[in-house]
């Protein structure tokens, strides 16, 4: 009796796995259809002159400048099919900003890498220790990008992303409510103390706070941040990393960021970034604590927008009061790709001499190469005036475990629900646990 | 007493009625908003448009692919719920019918995975779909739902079968047909109506689902209806006109399918729930 | 004859197409799952150590998680008592009167059919846009809150939205219990000179017990996986105050440190937290159906 129970089961179990693999060549059928085709046409490309066929995906995380890549993509292909007889199909995914992470990060670990794919310039280290980025310095785009840019897509010395958005940034202040009130840049804390005095006695809200997603308020620590260590303690990152600093030494920062806050439009929590840019266009405050890549929104919603840029100060030191100089959005080539020629065309044909400053331009990202040739906007020349006068610093590496904690404990203590002392507290626990955890 | 009745007549439809005015207001303001210019919208939420701004759809209609998506979507839902029903009603019944130690291990397994959370299984999920090919496949994806769905449609044709007389099928002559036969001439028809509800309830799992494709399909020839809408809340976050109409454009499939199928749907909905 | 020889023989064949999609896509994830909570993989680097329990041990003194938890606990009393009695409170008030039944019961039951993360985005316009105008020019200030922004606040419009998303439901799953119940019976007791509320009490009440077991199931399991409502709402902020467990693993393991094998450990506690929680639920009612 048993073993005929026993029988039953193997004869089971044999038929389940047979229609397994049944199940298995269907599906492997289904999806290898495709990959035969492309074969197919391979082949025939060979013998003749018909062009070869090849697909590029490459992802990317800015979802508002779609269009303007989309044409860009279209462009490659067609100067693909003409230069190298390469039909390429171009596979453009733009997840929206938030999801993007994820999407990268699973496609990474299934071994379904894109072939190119944006990133962080402040992740580079991350990801290269994974084995995730190619190395660009051999190619033609590499002698272009400008030096200081250079270094902040490079480790030891390997070019490692093509830089896209790069930009000089602090705050953003509308130039013609400024002028309205005879107001000028502010160089120490004491004067932003006064400007803000000066707009709210005559009515104007000094800034406009949009914290619902949690990067926006991080800003204001990216930019406090830079300005302390750059100007005061130069060594306190390197020593947080070996767990021998504390948020403490650099409580100052608190004291321009409770001014923001204390002189900022109401609900901020319910003012997303891009409404946060439309709300200043229309002269909404005064003041704004974003980078020049919101210039893309606020102009479009007010062509007439007078857009200035300062340096955030911290306190009465003006050594402190510097812009920030960072590569946010940089485009990596995956090293395992089937396609590396095309992707290293690709990415070569971003920084393309002659196509390339029309793309930027129309998504008014800063020049960032020499192939760069067209005139920047008035804002953009503010904030190079700070590099130029040496009042700058590179964007701190911070983990993106600790800038989010930042990001988050801000919108936190905005609402009231946590004190500097614990923010200071948590912070430090942050950092040590992630470095726990190289 | 006659007052008293009007009195709480009263009362009672004027509860009905808030409830009515909060369910559709979320709905109704996207749609009057929708048709609006978004300076209108800025300027006042709660008037009625001055004039129908269509181009708002017509925007986001060529911007989502919305055919194309729309179709993607019906082919998803359409060949999951059917994978569904077969494989579930199959191994439904026969569970229910056998009474062996095997059967309630069996049983017991569907059931009890009902409870683990879909986050725990993402990750390791997606690398079986990429190992089997099937990743940007619309088809393999119906597969991976056939296998995360039927646990749940198992547990409801069993609690049927339960409540079907036996000799029903005795009388059917099970002896001398093949059990496949008995099966879709006698047993299927006998479940026609948990069927409906499995299928109702699928469908609409399948066709609002949105972490799964998000993270199977990256080909935007493949997108589903709620992957182009995602799309685009990215690409107009500060336009609240189109993402407004991109939502009205979304929800407009399963309005019209629920104002269709809106007595199966109800009953089936109650039925399953009740049976299950 | 045969069948009935070898029963598993042929309950197996039955089996066997939905035993195969469900091994493949439910069992094997999961199972693997348990194995990867075991290991420090973090979702970029290719290789991963076996850790042991170290995970576990980690997520006790991890008051992120604990927080959530609580969140979920707090999220979960609230959601299953407000959909419960609002859902029961209308197919009651439906039930009662002859006219409108179904456009009442069409109407309530819409937002249903609808995605949360569609609906979700409806609810975020009137959360920031359409209450502050309320507020603003109707002279309506107790609309004038932070909505998203103040946890306190932003926990009743999550419980607004999720509500709205989950009466509908439960509603139906009433009515058809109402319908169900005997009119004599009521009537009956009318008669002995019972009011409307004894009468619900003490005769319909006790005859929808299976219904109450149903919804209450439904909506604590439903609760304790709360993703999309506070993901499209609030994100889990301000800060962490609005996060549940499912979200807070969620961004252990897509954001920040993307530690992949941790956040698979804390699923695991979570599940089993759900799990026992479903469990008493079920002794419990099912002890009180017995009792009726």
């Amino acid at each position: 009796m048993k073993s005929k129970k026993f029988l039953a089961c193997i004869l089971a179990g044999v038929m389940a796995m047979s229609m397994a693999a049944c199940g298995g060549t269907d599906v492997a059928t289904a999806g290898d259809e495709a990959a035969a085709n492309g074969s197919e046409a391979m082949e025939t490309g060979a013998s003749t002159e018909a062009p070869t066929e090849a697909e590029l995906n490459i992802m990317m995380s800015f979802p508002q400048y779609m269009d303007q890549w989309e044409s860009y993509c279209h462009k490659f292909e067609e100067k693909m099919l003409a230069e190298k007889n390469v039909k390429v199909t171009v596979n453009l995914e733009m997840p929206s900003s938030d999801q993007y992470e994820t999407i990268l990060q699973t496609r990474l670990t299934g071994d379904d890498a894109p072939d190119l794919f944006t990133l962080h310039a402040n992740n580079i280290g991350t990801y290269n220790q994974a084995g995730n980025l190619a190395d660009l310095s051999g190619e033609a785009l590499a002698g272009k990008i400008y030096e200081n840019v250079k270094e902040t897509v490079s480790v030891d010395g390997k070019l490692l992303a093509v830089p896209i958005e790069s930009q000089a940034w602090g705050v953003l202040y509308n130039k013609d409510i400024f002028a309205q009130y005879d107001l000028t840049p502010p160089e120490t804390l004491s004067d932003l103390k006064s400007i803000c005095e000066t707009l709210n006695s005559n009515g104007v809200t000094p800034f406009l706070l949009a914290f619902q997603e949690q990067w926006v308020p991080q800003l204001m620590t990216g930019l406090t941040l830079g300005d302390i260590v750059s100007g005061k303690i130069p060594d306190w990152l390197e020593r947080m990393y070996k767990d021998e600093g504390s948020y403490e030494e650099v409580k100052e920062i608190f004291d321009v960021i409770d001014l923001i806050m204390a002189n900022g439009t109401d609900r901020a929590m319910e003012e997303g970034s891009e409404a946060g840019s439309a709300d200043f266009a229309i002269g909404k405050a005064a003041m704004y604590v974003q980078g020049t890549w919101a210039a893309n929104t606020i102009m479009a919603t007010n062509p007439d927008m007078n857009l200035g840029v300062f340096a955030l100060p911290i306190n009465d030191d003006p050594n402190c009061t510097r812009v920030n100089l960072s590569t946010s959005t940089t485009l990596a080539v995956y090293p395992g790709t089937q396609n590396m020629d095309l992707a290293l065309a690709f990415a070569n044909y971003v920084l393309d001499d002659a196509d390339s400053s029309e793309l930027f331009q129309s998504c008014s990202f800063n020049p960032l190469a020499t192939c760069h040739n067209y005139e920047s906007s008035s804002w953009v020349k503010e904030a190079s005036e700070y590099v130029a006068a040496g009042k700058a610093y590179q964007d701190l590496v911070i983990p993106s475990a600790v800038t989010d904690e930042q990001g988050r404990l801000l919108q936190e203590y905005y609402v009231g629900d946590t004190t500097v002392e614990e923010i200071i507290q948590k912070l430090d626990l942050a950092f040590q646990n992630t470095n726990s955890l190289k | 007493m006659k007052k008293k009745q009007l009195i709480s007549n009263c009362l009672v439809y004027s509860f009905l009625f808030i409830g009515a005015l909060y369910t559709l207001f979320p709905l109704f303001m996207a749609l009057m908003n929708s048709l609006k210019t978004n300076g209108e919208l800025l300027t006042n939420v709660m008037s009625l448009p001055q004039q129908l701004h269509a181009e708002n759809y017509t925007r986001t209609f060529e911007k989502m692919k919305y055919f194309r998506s729309l179709g993607n979507t019906v082919l998803l839902a359409g060949v999951s719920v059917t994978l569904i029903i077969l494989f579930s009603a199959l191994a439904g019944w026969k569970l229910c019918r056998t009474k062996t130690k095997l059967s309630r291990f069996l049983f017991g397994l569907f059931v009890f995975s009902m409870l683990i959370p879909f986050s725990s299984i993402m990750i390791p999920l997606y690398k079986v779909t990429l190992v089997l090919h099937m990743k940007n496949s619309l088809f393999g994806l119906s597969l991976v739902y056939a296998g995360l769905g039927v646990s749940m449609a198992i547990f409801l044709y069993h609690g049927f079968v339960k409540g079907i007389p036996i000799e029903l099928e005795e009388s059917a002559g099970i002896d001398g047909s093949s059990s496949l036969q008995t099966f879709f001439y006698i047993i299927m028809p006998l479940l026609k109506p948990i069927t409906t509800t499995i299928c109702i309830t699928n469908v609409l799992w399948v066709w609002n689902d949105f972490l799964l494709p998000l993270i199977i399909i990256s080909n935007n020839k493949k997108y589903t209806l709620l992957l182009s809408t995602n799309t685009l809340f990215g690409q107009y976050s500060s336009d609240w006109t189109a993402i407004l109409s991109a939502l009205i454009l979304a929800a407009i499939p399963v309005i019209i399918f629920y104002a269709v199928f809106q007595k199966q749907i109800l009953k089936g909905i109650a039925e399953g729930a009740v049976k299950g | 004859m045969k069948n009935k020889k070898n029963p598993n023989r042929s309950l197996l064949i039955f089996c066997a197409p939905a035993l195969l999609v469900y091994k493949i896509f439910k069992l094997y994830p999961a199972v693997s799952g348990i194995f990867y909570a075991l290991t420090d993989w973090n979702g970029i680097n290719k290789t991963y150590h076996f850790v042991g329990f170290s995970n576990f041990i980690e997520i006790c003194g991890d008051s992120y998680f604990w927080n959530a938890m609580w969140f979920t606990l707090k999220y979960v009393l609230a959601i299953v008592v407000v959909a419960n009695v609002v859902a029961l409170l209308l197919a009651v008030a439906i039930e009662s009167r002859p006219k409108g039944k179904g456009f009442f019961r069409t109407i309530f039951y819409m937002p249903n059919m609808i995605s949360m993360v569609i609906g979700g985005y409806m609810w975020m316009f009137i959360f920031t846009k359409v209450l502050y105008y309320m507020a603003d020019n109707w002279n309506m200030k107790f609309l004038d809150k932070s909505w998203i922004g103040n946890p306190k606040y932003s926990f009743v419009a999550i419980i607004t939205v999720a509500a709205w998303g989950a009466v509908g439901y439960l509603m139906i799953i009433y009515m058809a219990a109402l319908q169900g119940v005997p009119t004599e019976l009521k009537a009956a007791a009318s008669l002995d000179g019972a009011n409307a509320w004894k009468i619900f009490w003490n005769v319909t009440f006790p005859l929808i017990g299976h219904a109450v077991t149903i919804c209450v199931f439904w909506s604590l399991n439903s609760g304790f996986q709360v993703f999309d409502v506070i993901y499209a709402l609030t994100g889990g902020g301000p800060g962490r105050a609005t996060q549940s467990a499912a979200i807070n693993i969620y961004e252990e393991a897509f954001k920040g440190n993307i530690r992949y094998g941790y956040a698979t450990a804390k699923s695991m506690v979570l599940f089993l937290i759900v799990l026992l929680i479903t469990m008493i639920q079920l002794r419990i009612s099912k002890g009180k159906e017995e009792e009726l």
